[in-house]
């Protein structure tokens, strides 16, 4: 009896190793990096799930059936475009890993720089390889699951991964970066008169950055509550003009933030 | 022989493609370019203040983050005429040294060795070799905590900024990268041999190798860009260095005075090995390539010396530095234009910022090593091909991707660099 069960228990985990892939598109490879450095676990991790693709690190890579498909990286030109569809069409869940993939990132703060910077720099280049507007994979197919941060925190990526082949859905951290710095015990950067974007971006990154003292950025993507306004506000009385501002919030976030010039002017004319 | 057309080409950072026609033993076509998108950093910044461009421009690649991080700090420093402290660059020397740990470790172990050992990755290999993927991961593990106690973040490091650090390490934070980076000496050692003995292919470039050069060390911060005695002082980088651009690519291709060079590792062997660190010097003699080396291939070996080198010289300044609480001074600004060029895992890495009165950048460019390769590398295979044109069509595309990946190219890194006309 005892026997029958375990076999049968053996046979269950077999069954249920999924298919995973892990593609990059444009980007800097540092959250298929952040994969890897889980240095402790990679080994063991690698047994727990059918690994089919994974080009950064291996020459084998079929593509036609994933049940996960994580990607990496921004769509930036038509090759990025064709890459995405065909593996969307080939997984059953699709994973946003990291900043470029969930938001776009600083790639796609182009979108708010002005032509004339980088004018000079286009080229007459093959179809494959044109740029297209840089802009999430949400844009283009359905996301099933989104990893924030650029890049993610790599225990993150590790408790997702084991999530999924335990057959859960991974929580979502929606708190803002705050409540992870307080706890972590770190002076105010909004105090000291930093331009810290902490109280409207989601944490789970164990508020990091601020750890080291450099003030959040926003790579992990607004809170779903977010005061917009009056982060505008403070930042305002601490002396950030409009442009710093801008600037600021659209680095990492500029495509979710598609509401930043409304409600600034309304803020701007009560 | 048909036309052969890698599409992608896998073990290596970023997306590239190889086409390569072949009739009667000639090479016809020949073309290597980056497919990753373009990303128009130097756009990007332009617009921006001048302490934002180290964070903006990490962006530009995860295994070499704290490269750009430390490349965009120097170059805007000499722009706005701030000279750091001692400390600020003896820490911005570990940085640099952590960085270059954890790449050459995954560099040699999950994109090089497969190939040798005639397995398809690093993963295959794991039931065979886990031994020696174990010492990978020790590396790799020791540089990202050390770039993690430095700046923050294993990637895109926070800490280091125009004018100092943000935070500082204590002082048990020093001897405990010291304590780690004692234990992974004898890896580093081990490594030496595993590769010493690889066997790889007899190949000369034509290509000049290219690295900074010192007086005093094993240069990675300063230094003239030198080819032996053919030196050239940094700040006159683009009267030497022109770019050119192709249809079938995303990244520009280098010229040196209008000839192809190499940058990485097997070049900075060549210009300063009498600085090497005693044991390094030890591991170098028991290997068989003489120096200077034309060998590209040999580049994975000069990575495995450096990874030993790199050990020593960063547990010394663990050893000898002591942590003083200094603080980044307000700066004056003033208008400038400043390049920074540092030593970075895959060469020599140029960032160049025009800085105006108020601190807002008005230009940027910026040169990476995979960038200045590319064309080196191109026409590498093109001489490459005519000496295995015997081999099956499999063994072809498997030493060509063996040549590439010798060269350690980062795509990400290149496909952003574009060119930039300076008025």
């Amino acid at each position: 009896m005892d026997r029958c069960s375990g076999m049968m228990k053996s046979k269950t985990i077999q069954m249920t190793k999924p298919k995973v892939g892990f593609y990059g598109i444009t980007g800097c490879a540092g959250c298929l990096l952040s994969v890897i450095f889980n240095e402790d676990e990679l080994l063991d991790l690698i047994e727990l799930i059918d690994l089919k693709a994974f080009p950064f690190v291996k020459e084998v890579n079929p593509d036609d059936s994933f049940d996960f498909i994580f990607i990496e990286g921004l769509v930036a030109d038509n090759d990025d475009l064709a890459v995405l569809k065909k593996l969307r069409a080939n997984s059953k869940y699709l994973v946003a890993l990291g900043a470029c993939a969930n938001t776009g990132c600083v790639p796609a703060y182009r979108n708010y720089s002005l032509k004339e910077n980088y004018e000079h720099l286009l080229f007459k280049k093959q179809e494959s390889i044109q740029d297209v507007k840089p802009t999430p994979v949400d844009e283009h197919v359905h996301v099933d699951h989104y990893i924030p941060g650029c890049p993610p925190d790599k225990k993150q990526i590790l408790t997702f991964i084991k999530a999924i082949v335990a057959g859960r859905t991974p929580k979502k951290y929606d708190s803002p970066v705050c409540m992870e710095c307080r706890q972590n015990g770190n002076a105010c950067l909004l105090d000291a008169g930093k331009p810290c974007l902490g109280p409207i971006t989601a944490g789970g990154c164990n508020s990091v950055c601020i750890n080291g003292g450099f003030e959040c950025w926003g790579c992990r993507g607004p809170t779903k509550d977010m005061n917009l306004e009056l982060m505008i506000r403070i930042l305002r009385q601490k002396g950030f003009d409009d442009k710093f501002i801008q600037d600021r919030m659209r680095t990492f976030i500029g495509l979710k933030l598609p509401m930043l010039e409304r409600v600034m002017n309304a803020h701007n004319n009560p | 022989m048909p036309t052969i057309t890698l599409n992608h080409i896998t073990k290596i950072e970023g997306h590239a493609k190889l086409t390569l026609g072949i009739e009667e033993n000639k090479v016809t076509v020949c073309q290597l370019g980056a497919t990753e998108g373009a990303r128009y950093f130097e756009g990007i910044v332009v617009g921006r203040r001048y302490n934002e461009a180290n964070e903006l421009t990490s962006r530009i690649c995860g295994i070499c983050s704290c490269a750009h991080v430390i490349a965009a700090i120097t170059a805007i420093e000499n722009a706005i005429g701030f000279t750091p402290s001692e400390q600020t660059i003896k820490l911005r020397e570990l940085l640099t040294l952590a960085e270059r740990i954890r790449s050459h470790a995954t560099h040699l172990y999950f994109l090089a060795l497969p190939d040798y050992l005639g397995y398809e990755s690093a993963i295959a290999m794991a039931p065979k070799y886990k031994k020696e993927l174990q010492r990978a991961l020790n590396m790799m593990k020791v540089g990202n905590h050390m770039i993690k106690t430095l700046a923050a973040r294993d990637l895109h490091p926070v800490s280091a900024a125009v004018g100092g650090w943000l935070k500082l390490p204590s002082q048990d934070d020093m001897d405990a990268m010291g304590k780690a980076l004692d234990g992974i000496k004898k890896d580093a050692e081990d490594t030496c041999k595993l590769f010493f003995s690889l066997k790889y292919p007899d190949f000369q470039t034509e290509g000049l190798f290219f690295s900074l050069k010192s007086e005093k060390e094993y240069a990675m911060l300063s230094g003239n860009f030198c080819s032996g005695d053919r030196c050239h002082a940094p700040e006159q980088y683009m009267n030497h260095i022109a770019e050119f651009h192709q249809e079938y690519s995303n990244a520009n291709y280098a010229t040196e005075d209008g000839k192809r060079f190499f940058v990485g590792a097997i070049a900075r062997l060549n210009n300063n090995s009498k600085f090497l660190s005693l044991n390094a010097q030890k591991m170098l003699k028991l290997s068989k390539i003489r120096l200077p080396s034309q060998n590209p291939f040999h580049n994975t070996h000069a990575q495995a010396v450096e990874l030993v080198h790199s050990i020593d010289h960063a547990l010394e300044i663990c050893k000898t530095l002591k942590i003083k609480d200094e603080k980044i001074p307000q700066i004056p600004i003033k208008a400038g234009r400043g390049v920074g060029a540092i030593e970075v895992p895959r060469g020599t890495l140029w960032h160049e910022y025009v800085v105006d009165e108020h601190g807002v950048i008005t230009k940027a460019n910026i040169i990476t090593p995979t960038a200045q390769n590319l064309y080196n590398a191109q026409e590498d295979i093109r001489c490459f091909i005519p000496g295995i044109v015997h081999k099956t069509k499999e063994q072809i595309i498997l030493d060509v991707e063996k040549l590439i990946r010798s060269y350690d190219p980062c795509f990400s890194c290149s496909a952003h660099f574009l060119e930039v006309e300076w008025v």
